[in-house]
């Protein structure tokens, strides 16, 4: 299947500062694309590229090409864009908290999404938000549309967030992060019903997470993200089973598992470096522990390996 | 010296809100009736959701809010009624290490102040060297003492709260979610740092996390909280959970391994207000096995001292 959501090469720079270094991804219909990284590995600025809303953190696509349906997103005027947002692309904040008024009653905000993008009547718009949140499984959904948003617990939010995103009828979703600031209970169901969309409607998810459990339990393929440059792309199951890449290695390992020996959890060494203080080279090899010189000197090109890619001089070489 | 560092007894906290002009005053409980020990050198886990009263635990057992009801027995020592004076010199011995970094340094201090503020809070001299070693202690630079703590990471300025928790070197630490706001990463270093201190200066620590994964891996028990009581102690990191709420968090968390997937049966219900909670059992407008008598009467914790549980029909 034709890919709906496409980057090929892009970068991305703020000023003078790059920022992405020539990201390539695509979502099809039907599956999720996983995007995972540490924080300022450039996650949010993908989405960011994806949807078109650079200018709006001053920054701008410097190389390669963003294409929604076959369509370079560049080329549409800023009235084409803004139609494609919201009605077949939706998108989930990470923090329900900022991404809903807090003084306008639920109701309101997620009528507007349909009354806008699908220039429904307010009477059907609200029908249709009363079904949507019913899908959501929000219980006492009628009396939910009345409540102010602090009035909600946080799972509650971040429903009421994707019933949002979903309101336009879209083809696409991208969650930044949906679930980083809910109780692990909450994340379940919300994995759950984000899993269900993509199953039941076909729709194309792109999720955006700091958490390798979560890809594991529902995308089908996953792109890793270091300073800016993918460092692994591919089909969760073989990334998982034996990555090739040390940094994706290291983001498995850094979870404990039923039967993780005590004391064996070291994490990554280091933190993740400021745009300004990238390294030369491969950008993961100060706290990579297969660094050679190589590695300092010349970045490893993203070559093609089994059916995905990957970025590394010592690709799949023993931990 | 034997016995627990630490003895909880009854410990209640209730709050209250509204009660001005245009509401009613309503009260909650926060923490109801928890009895706990810490053993000397143990690492105690507290889990549960947002608003289960775990963080109220913590800051009633080191006094920052005073309990309701109930004693708090500190190395013999019943700190519930220990007078200001004496409750600062017993302070030295307790610690607290917060969630977020990011709000629990003053931003105007250097690193090098933040760690002799409690060297002047106590009225205690500073040796000449202790920042740098403090420094070194949690992994960072001495070169970093001049420095602000928005010129750090979140990993470091944890490393910093950490170091300052430590100043006065004391024997028990309460940690608050330490890692909540740090990247997987990040949480691993912190977490590998915390085990080390503690086997170099034989700490006792209160570990609280709503991450069961997280504190199976680190803690040697865990007590499990559900809407301020503790529903179950489970006694050793391998034990099978036989509350259903325990149960339910297990099932909550994802291995980072596609082929271990599994069918998401989430937690069905909602948290019921602490304003409004049900007669009997909280947890049973959650809960696949809550029966007639689960709505009507309260489970209290068994006395079985292997595996406490507060449940009428345990797993």
């Amino acid at each position: 299947m034709s890919p709906l959501l496409e980057l090929s090469r892009v970068s991305v720079a703020i000023g003078k500062v790059a920022l992405l270094d020539r990201i390539s991804l695509s979502v099809e219909p039907g599956r999720i694309l996983g995007l995972v990284g540490e924080s300022g590995s450039g996650k949010s600025l993908t989405a960011m590229a994806a949807i078109g809303l650079l200018p709006l953190i001053g920054g701008r696509v410097t190389e390669g090409e963003v294409r929604f349906a076959g369509r370079d997103i560049a080329a549409m005027s800023e009235a084409e864009r803004r139609a494609l947002r919201g009605r077949r692309i939706g998108f989930v904040t990470q923090n329900p908290m900022t991404a809903l008024d807090p003084v306008q009653r639920i109701g309101g905000q997620v009528d507007i999404v349909s009354r806008m993008h699908l220039r429904l009547t307010k009477t059907a718009a609200r029908a249709r938000t009363l079904d949507l949140l019913t899908q959501l499984r929000i219980p006492d959904a009628a009396a939910v549309v009345d409540a102010y948003p602090h009035q909600l617990s946080g799972g509650m939010k971040q429903r009421i967030v994707i019933a949002m995103a979903l309101a336009g009828e879209p083809e696409l979703i991208i969650a930044d992060e949906p679930t980083t600031a809910l109780d692990v209970t909450v994340q379940a169901q919300i994995i759950q019903i984000l899993g269900a969309l993509v199953r039941d409607r076909g729709l194309a998810l792109l999720l955006i997470t700091h958490d390798m459990g979560v890809i594991a339990q529902i995308c089908d393929r996953v792109a890793v993200l270091y300073c800016g440059r993918l460092a692994e792309e591919g089909p969760v199951g073989p990334i998982f089973a034996a990555p090739a890449h040390p940094y994706t290695a290291a983001l498995i390992d850094c979870i404990p598992q039923e039967g993780t020996a005590r004391g064996s959890l070291r994490g990554i060494p280091g933190a993740v470096p400021s745009a300004l203080a990238f390294s030369t080279g491969c950008r993961f090899h100060p706290r990579c522990r297969r660094a050679t010189g190589l590695c300092q000197d010349s970045a490893p090109p993203l070559l093609p390996r089994d059916a995905g890619s990957v970025a590394c001089h010592h690709a799949g070489a023993a931990p | 010296m034997t016995g627990p560092l630490l003895r909880i007894e009854g410990l209640t906290k209730r709050f209250h809100s509204g009660g001005g002009l245009f509401s009613r005053e309503r009260a909650m409980i926060a923490v109801r009736d928890v009895s706990l020990e810490i053993a000397r050198g143990e690492v105690l886990g507290v889990v549960g959701e947002s608003g289960c009263g775990k963080s109220t635990l913590a800051r009633l057992i080191l006094r920052l809010i005073e309990a309701t009801n109930g004693r708090i027995v500190f190395d013999g020592t019943e700190l519930t009624a220990l007078p200001a004076s004496a409750l600062r010199a017993m302070r030295k011995r307790m610690a607290m290490v917060f969630q977020d970094p990011y709000s629990s340094l003053d931003p105007r201090f250097t690193l090098a102040r933040v760690l002799a503020e409690p060297f002047r809070v106590q009225s205690r001299a500073m040796p000449p060297d202790a920042v740098a070693a403090m420094l070194a202690a949690v992994g960072l630079p001495e070169t970093l003492a001049t420095s602000y703590p928005h010129q750090l990471s979140g990993g470091q300025r944890q490393r910093v709260g950490i170091a300052r928790a430590l100043a006065l070197r004391p024997d028990f630490v309460v940690l608050d979610e330490p890692t909540a706001s740090l990247d997987v990463s990040i949480q691993a270093q912190i977490i590998a740092l915390l085990a080390d201190l503690r086997d170099k200066m034989g700490l006792t620590y209160l570990f609280i996390s709503h991450d069961l994964g997280l504190v199976r891996y680190f803690c040697d028990r865990i007590v499990v909280m559900y809407l301020g009581s503790v529903v179950e102690v489970l006694p050793d990191t391998k034990a099978a959970p036989r509350h259903p709420y325990t149960d339910a968090l297990m099932r909550s968390g994802f291995a980072p391994d596609p082929a271990r997937r599994r069918e998401i049966a989430p937690l069905g219900g909602e948290i019921p207000s602490p304003f409004a909670l049900p007669a009997g059992c909280a947890f049973t407008t959650r809960c696949a096995f809550a029966s007639d008598r689960c709505r009507s009467e309260r489970p209290v914790l068994s006395q079985d001292p292997a595996h406490p549980v507060a449940c009428f029909h345990p797993l």
